[in-house]
């Protein structure tokens, strides 16, 4: 789209592939179809709640309830399933629904209010994740086995988990790229000023991207619960600040406006690259942690090189 | 005759494509209130940040009590005296009156704690002297903007200033609040103080000044006792000049009404407001800062309610105005403030010229980018924009190119009527000419224009019909042949008879 996005973008790759390079010389075993197959698989749930989390950064927001929704959709599956088949359609749309009611409200008291998205979503988030433990505190219900075709089917060789992720992630590029509603995402993150005066409906576009980044986070939670047979009411956690480092690695700007789900893919894979390999070297995880931490600050000023520092 | 305290000579200071000030002197005496007065870009607020600091000179020199000095930094200046209290405060609101004045010099014991008995006692002391019964304990925010105005001056005076630089303080304050002001700018003058006044409001000189000095284009014009001389003096002193700038021929496309407010009243920034607007032809609308102006543009445009009153377009009344409404009714906006209101800067030029037309050239739901490609390049083309290519992001083209743009945004939504506030602020001459041929084109192709602009010379050289205002009201409108910059300058400062 922009010259110097693209160059951006760039480098984040070169450095994905340096360090796929780097772990492939390390460990035997890195580049064995199985291995690429755990990566692809691992980045997923990360992966799909960092789209919608993109959406919403995009536009100068934040989304901090994504755990809680994770948790919630998670449950709510696999409680309201308890193993049965035939309720899998109308249970997941119902979870689906709730996800983009959800959203709905983020955006409706962001918009109407004007209180700062970090402290409405921060706010939804303990609340949802409250619900989530008044209904269940320890692991809860069935999946059907329908369902756990989501996590654990394949087609072909490709696993249908990895299959959801790149349909939709190939949707949300094309949505930003080539919509009306995504450059109006752009614009709004741009100038917020100017796209009301172009007559733009700042309020409801805004609103859209958290029903999208929570729908994506409900997609994460069914995955999850499919992935391991019950509902979580913790399994959203690690989610809620983790789901925004690949947006911020990929070159995503917090300030809105700059960035894009290409960059976000490459900070997707950045951090499970490095989790994978610092796994196969047998590395503890709290190194991971140490390392997931300076790559955050480096990338960050990378992409704010010169801008602050004269 | 008093001393003089301060003196600059032969100040020149230009910034990229502009000359800013050309070879200016100016001087101050102790005990004395000395106008600078000027309008708009005439170059005051440029000559008084070289005073305070703020910028240095290219040329010339500045001599504070008889020494020469180069200021580094506005610090500098403040240690020898010099404060300047400008339209916008610096004051911190959450903070209190007392530590609001002792700002970054607090008072402290033992080094590390702060003084709170002096911080209060001497701010009250300071309140007091100006005559003022503000109480130090406050906190700025619950003040009225009068109010601020005198913590300013106390902090001035508390940094021991005999130099004090004011930047049009009555424009944010009126009535007996500028009365109590004149009071305490006579007493800063009687106990020794050197007052520089900025103004283009001519009454106050009168009223305050000993001498006034005005400015034109960046050069000297002259230094006058106001009690010599008359206001027609002064404002021909603001405005006689050579019109230097070139405009389009005044060729008026198909005459007829298509915008008519009646009576418009905002709160206190629109009063009684009436006004047609025709096609085919430029109205220009004229008055000072804070005149009401930009207020009105908005209301227009829909993004701004109006408190009472009527708006018509065309034969069909306005009712709850709205951005979007205005926009399918045919209205374009170019804002005053270019990188506030106008650009995306993180999109490209291509981008940000098809933002209002997305609608038009998507199919289903998807932007045909081919179809965008071919606008954006005629536009570039039929505007002149230079800019390497359309993928370009706009935040790296100049001001001009910047503002084509923006009209090319406006102008392929096709609009019946355009209004544009300073359509030509910040940008090279070249640009300049181009955008007015480019405003006289759509005019005569019978697009309705209605232009503010703070420059007389674009009023005049490019109007058909000159609306004017002062003080929120409509002080009348003048016809092409009528429009002088004298007439416009009298009743933008409120000597015309309104109507």
């Amino acid at each position: 789209m922009h010259l110097k996005e693209h160059r951006e973008t760039y480098v984040v790759y070169f450095i994905l592939i340096l360090m796929v390079l780097v772990s492939s010389l390390l460990s035997d075993v890195f580049l064995s179809l199985r291995n690429i197959n755990n990566i692809l698989r691992q980045s997923v749930c990360l992966g799909l709640v960092s789209i919608g989390q993109t959406f919403v950064i995009l536009t100068a927001g934040i989304d901090l309830s994504v755990g809680a929704v994770i948790s919630l959709t998670s449950c709510l599956t696999t409680g309201l399933l308890m193993g049965r088949d035939a309720l899998t359609i109308p249970v997941v749309l119902l979870v689906l629904a709730i996800a983009l009611s959800i959203g709905f409200c983020n955006g409706f008291i962001i918009t109407r209010t004007g209180i700062p998205p970090l402290i409405v979503t921060l706010g939804t988030m303990e609340l949802i994740q409250g619900g989530v433990f008044l209904y269940t505190d320890e692991p809860y219900g069935q999946i059907s086995p329908y369902l756990e075709v989501l996590a654990w089917g394949k087609l072909g060789f490709i696993p249908v988990s990895v299959l959801l992720f790149v349909i939709t992630l190939v949707v949300g590029i094309v949505i930003l790229r080539q919509t009306k509603f995504g450059r109006h995402i752009y614009a709004i993150g741009g100038n917020e000023e100017t796209a009301r005066l172009s007559g733009i409906k700042v309020n409801r576009v805004k609103i859209y991207t958290y029903m999208l980044c929570s729908f994506t986070a409900a997609l994460t939670g069914i995955l999850l619960a499919s992935r391991m047979g019950m509902g979580d009411p913790t399994a959203g956690e690690p989610f809620m600040l983790e789901s925004l480092v690949p947006v911020m690695v990929g070159g995503t700007s917090l300030m809105g406006g700059k960035g894009g789900l290409i960059g976000t893919l490459a900070g997707i894979f950045i951090l499970t690259v490095l989790n994978n390999s610092l796994n196969m070297l047998d590395v503890s995880g709290y190194w991971q942690w140490v390392v997931e931490g300076v790559i955050i600050v480096v990338a960050v000023a990378f992409y704010l090189r010169g801008k602050n520092w004269d | 005759m008093p001393e003089k305290i301060f003196e600059m000579q032969k100040i020149s200071k230009s910034f990229p494509g502009v000359q800013a000030l050309d070879t200016v002197d100016f001087d101050g005496k102790y005990g004395e209130v000395h106008a600078l007065i000027g309008e708009n870009g005439a170059g005051k607020s440029t000559l008084m940040k070289i005073l305070a600091g703020a910028y240095r000179q290219n040329h010339g020199k500045i001599i504070v009590k008889q020494e020469e000095t180069h200021f580094s930094s506005p610090r500098e200046a403040q240690k020898l005296g010099i404060s300047t209290i400008y339209q916008e405060f610096n004051l911190l609101e959450e903070l209190t009156v007392a530590e609001n004045i002792f700002l970054g010099r607090e008072p402290t014991k033992n080094r590390f704690f702060l003084d709170k008995s002096y911080l209060f006692g001497q701010s009250e002391k300071l309140l007091s002297q100006l005559g003022t019964q503000i109480d130090p304990h406050r906190k700025i925010k619950y003040l009225s903007v009068a109010e601020q105005q005198m913590v300013e001056i106390a902090k001035a005076l508390s940094q021991n200033a005999n130099i004090i630089i004011m930047d049009e303080p009555s424009a944010v304050i009126s009535g007996k609040e500028l009365d109590s002001l004149y009071r305490i700018i006579q007493g800063l003058k009687n106990s020794g103080k050197a007052i520089i006044y900025i103004s283009h409001r001519l009454e106050e000189i009168f009223e305050i000044a000993d001498r006034a000095t005005v400015l034109k284009d960046g050069k000297l014009v002259g230094t006058v006792f106001p009690s010599n001389v008359d206001k027609a003096t002064l404002v021909k002193m603001m405005v006689g000049r050579s019109l230097s700038e070139t405009f389009p021929e005044k060729v008026a496309g198909e005459k007829s009404e298509i915008l008519t407010l009646k009576n418009i009243t905002q709160g206190k920034s629109l009063k009684n407001v009436s006004l047609r607007v025709y096609t085919g032809e430029i109205l220009g609308i004229s008055g000072l800062v804070g005149s009401g102006r930009t207020e009105l543009a908005r209301i227009i445009f829909g993004a701004d309610q109006f408190d009472a009153g009527e708006i018509y377009f065309g034969t069909e009344k306005v009712h709850k105005n709205s951005i979007r409404k205005s926009i399918s009714r045919g209205i374009g906006f170019v804002p005053e403030d270019r990188k506030k209101e106008g650009l995306i800067e993180c999109l490209s030029v291509g981008q940000n010229i098809t933002l209002l037309i997305l609608d038009q050239i998507k199919k289903w739901f998807f932007i045909q980018k081919d179809r965008e490609e071919n606008i954006a390049n005629g536009s570039v083309e039929q505007l002149n924009i230079a800019t390497p290519d359309i993928d370009q992001e706009i935040q790296f083209l100049s001001g001009g190119n910047q503002q084509k743009v923006i009209l090319a945004r406006c102008i392929n939504a096709n609009p019946k009527v355009i209004i544009m506030d300073e359509p030509t602020r910040g940008i090279d001459v070249g640009a300049k000419a181009e955008v007015y041929s480019l405003i006289r084109k759509l005019a005569g192709q019978g697009t309705a224009i209605i232009m503010i602009s703070s420059e007389l010379p674009e009023i005049i050289g490019m109007s058909d019909r000159v609306a004017v205002m002062h003080e929120g009201k409509m002080m009348g409108v003048l016809s092409s042949a009528e429009a002088t910059e004298e007439k416009i300058m009298m009743m933008a400062t409120g000597y015309g008879q309104e109507n």
